[in-house]
């Protein structure tokens, strides 16, 4: 898999840069996989304090 | 009122977790279908945790889906998958002395001593035993697998 995660917003990306955060800090080496559908009812989102629907990696070296 | 979520486990086919957790959250946007969130632990092989209000939902999401195959019986908590959302540091459970071998790069399969854990970056610092001059090298806390743990006293 060549996606890459933001080490800001650990978002999954397939960009260069981060599009919500405009970071360039990328990381390919991450673990777990976590997709925020609705945030405002997902107890998930709420443990992650994610608030935006999004994939995101659940650990980023 | 919002329904409760609880924690649905379907079972997919190996290495397949990541794109049954795409594939479902196409079809639950598609299809308005009321899942809050899935979660595909790389510790848990073969399964996809989903977060939805009842099982009805999931059933109907992976109808379509390749890879996924059934939901398993029963549900879950939020609190029994918490674990998974904070995943402790590979570098857990090895202490400094500890016997390891190498289970992946240049030095697979040699056995080695710890010299120094970094936990921040998740790696050690280890030297190894077949080398003639002790050369200290740093390897990922993951690519490793602990045989004996520190023995300090008894050397």
């Amino acid at each position: 898999m060549s996606d890459q995660v933001c080490r800001e917003c650990h978002r999954i990306i397939s960009s260069q840069t981060c599009p919500i955060c405009g970071s360039s800090n990328l990381s390919a080496d991450w673990s777990g996989m976590v997709i925020i559908i609705d945030p405002e009812n997902s107890e998930i989102a709420k443990k992650i304090d994610v608030k935006v629907a999004d994939k995101y990696a659940l650990k980023v070296r | 009122m919002v329904e409760e979520s609880v924690i649905f486990v379907v079972k997919t086919t190996a290495n397949q977790e990541r794109s049954v957790a795409n594939m479902i959250t196409l079809v639950a946007r598609k299809d308005h279908l009321d899942i809050r969130a899935i979660i595909a632990p790389d510790e848990l092989k073969g399964y996809v945790l989903i977060e939805a209000p009842e099982p009805g939902v999931v059933e109907q999401a992976i109808q379509t889906v390749p890879h996924a195959r059934t939901v398993v019986k029963g549900k879950s908590t939020i609190e029994e998958i918490s674990h998974f959302l904070t995943p402790k540091p590979t570098v857990t459970g090895i202490t400094e002395g500890a016997i390891i071998e190498v289970t992946s790069g240049p030095f697979k399969g040699e056995r080695a001593r710890v010299k120094r854990v970094d936990e921040g970056h998740e790696e050690i610092t280890v030297e190894l035993f077949d080398a003639v001059v002790p050369i200290p090298i740093t390897i990922r806390g993951d690519t490793v697998r602990v045989l004996r743990k520190e023995e300090e006293e008894n050397s």
